[in-house]
């Protein structure tokens, strides 16, 4: 049976779907379609506020952001001063905390970096980075 | 299908050029993650469509270049192939009279360091030959068509 | 039908081509800041190629360690000029990218994203970089793998731990490559450590930091002694670091 030229291209297109569709499902915790951030390591406000005590806001945007307005009770942890900062959240944190960081906004990129340096370097298990960031935060909060 | 060295020599270009469509969709296919990355560093096509590239893209690519090899939706295959290939180049170029640094990563992470001048090139070869392969196909379909001559 | 495509994507190009304005000598840059540099700085050469000025409307970096400068806010047909971006490196590692996303008033292409990449040479690669007991837990050695990094060669490296409540020890397991055991004297106090580390040839101090921590305490269990020097104090690099105790070994 022979197809046309668009009916061809249309077939292989078509197929070609399939396991693409297939990969998207078994990756599906490993990337997200919303953000570059997988879902396995992303929380929302809401999540992370239902932890309650057992959450440790991390705040990694720069020092004067830090200063002007943060999470009640957050810790400033950022790339900046990492060295002199990161011993002073080691000390509140204990196995068992959930850890979320965040920075201005969905689009920023401190948080994910800060998160993912704690996994790494720290080894910390259970770090989040709250997705929309201070921006949702103050959305839910103000 | 009688042999001649044109059969020959466009079985062969066929070949090669199935081998790095399915050689750059194999590549691609198997990190669909990085290249959803690889696809966002250069900041130009939203996230989400990044996502959907990184998917679908590499099997495209498997998928027509298999369609070569087995002679199957052949001209579908090679349409949807110089389609990609006019796409990709069009875009670094444009990119790069913009004064954009792209490279279309077309091997995916494996090419990032690729220079311009080497992926221009290698586009430019590779749709110089999905050309030949084009004509071929339309030659063969026309002398498929005609009919043979009755000798008196 | 193939003339026509080939028509229309040569009409396409030439059209982008003639419209160009805004010329960029190169819109990504990579840096290889040397160790001690607190800044690495790009420069983004451009030129007006064509024949209206062009106001840039907004220059702004990803990031807060990223400072974006325009040396002009306009820039007339033919003339030159640059954008300066100056990452602060701080206390980064790794590979850095950042961007800067220039708008201007330009009809076809209104925003370029500029990249800046940083390879920040690390010289030592430590792993983890925090170990923790929980309290009452038996207080058992914890490895800290420190290797040298990518272009560097260290033979020896100095482990000073600022409390004498816990001891190191260093032991070189393969070219570059060290083992740092550390082990509290015990577990039964919130104890805290930073262990300084240093490699012979070089006066950059990387740290890792040992703690006691807290265990998670069944309803209606006592509450366990805090040590006298309260835990919330830091015990970071600016507080300072008591000389090594006489157990305490380093290499």
């Amino acid at each position: 049976m022979k197809f046309s030229l668009p009916r061809q291209a249309l077939i292989l297109a078509a197929l070609s779907l399939l396991p693409g569709v297939g990969q998207a499902i078994y990756f599906r915790d490993k990337i997200s379609w919303q953000s570059p951030i997988p879902p396995s390591e992303m929380v929302g406000a809401d999540q992370a506020r239902e932890w309650g005590d057992s959450t440790i806001w991390i705040d990694a945007r720069p020092d004067n952001e830090f200063a002007r307005d943060h999470v009640p009770g957050a810790i400033l942890l950022n790339e900046d001063r990492w060295n002199e900062l990161l011993p002073q959240f080691l000390a509140v944190w204990s196995p068992g905390k959930k850890v979320v960081v965040y920075c201005s906004a969905q689009s920023c990129d401190l948080a994910r970096e800060v998160a993912e340096r704690l996994r790494k370097e720290a080894q910390l298990p259970d770090v989040f980075v709250l997705e929309g960031g201070w921006e949702a935060w103050v959305k839910k909060n103000r | 299908m009688r042999f001649s060295l044109g059969n020959f020599i466009w079985r062969i270009v066929d070949l090669i050029i199935a081998a790095i469509f399915i050689y750059a969709g194999v590549l691609k296919a198997l990190d669909p993650v990085q290249l959803a990355h690889d696809i966002d560093h250069y900041k130009i096509l939203p996230w989400t469509v990044g996502v959907g590239l990184a998917f679908y893209l590499p099997w495209l690519e498997i998928f027509c270049g298999l369609a070569l090899i087995f002679r199957l939706f052949y001209r579908g295959a090679l349409s949807i192939l110089t389609a990609l290939v006019v796409v990709f180049l069009v875009a670094t170029i444009a990119a790069k009279v913009r004064g954009l640094d792209i490279t279309c990563g077309c091997f995916g992470h494996a090419s990032q360091n690729w220079s311009f001048p080497a992926h221009l090139a290698l586009d430019l070869g590779i749709l110089a030959a999905l050309a030949v392969l084009c004509y071929c196909s339309v030659a063969r379909a026309r002398a498929n068509a005609s009919p043979m001559p009755t000798s008196s | 039908m193939k003339t026509h495509i080939l028509t229309l994507t040569l009409t396409f190009i030439f059209c982008l081509t003639a419209r160009a304005e805004l010329k960029w000598e190169q819109t990504a840059v990579e840096l290889h800041p040397v160790r001690g540099d607190k800044q690495a700085i790009g420069h983004f050469k451009y030129q007006n190629a064509g024949k209206t000025p062009i106001h840039f409307k907004s220059v702004h970096a990803s990031c807060g360690c990223t400072a974006a400068q325009s040396q002009k806010d306009q820039v007339g047909p033919g003339e030159k000029g640059e954008i300066t971006a100056t990452f602060t490196i701080g206390d980064r590692t790794g590979t850095q990218v950042k961007t800067v996303t220039v708008e201007t008033d330009e009809a076809l292409n209104q925003k370029t994203v500029l990249t800046l990449k940083a390879i920040i040479p690390q010289e030592l690669e430590i792993s983890p970089t925090f170990v923790f007991w929980k309290q009452g837990e038996k207080p058992d050695p914890k490895s800290i793998t420190v290797h040298a990094g990518k272009d560097f060669s260290v033979k020896h490296i100095k482990v000073t731990s600022s409390s004498p409540d816990f001891q190191t020890k260093v032991e070189e397991t393969g070219e570059g490559q060290f083992k740092v055991d550390v082990h509290p004297n015990e577990t039964n106090r919130l104890l805290a450590s930073t262990l300084t580390i240093q490699s012979e040839n070089s006066p950059k101090t990387f740290y890792a930091t040992a703690r006691i921590t807290t265990a998670p305490t069944a309803p209606g269990a006592p509450a366990i002694q805090k040590a006298p020097g309260a835990p919330g104090a830091p015990a970071g690099p600016t507080a300072p670091a008591r000389p090594p105790a006489p157990g305490s070994q380093t290499r």
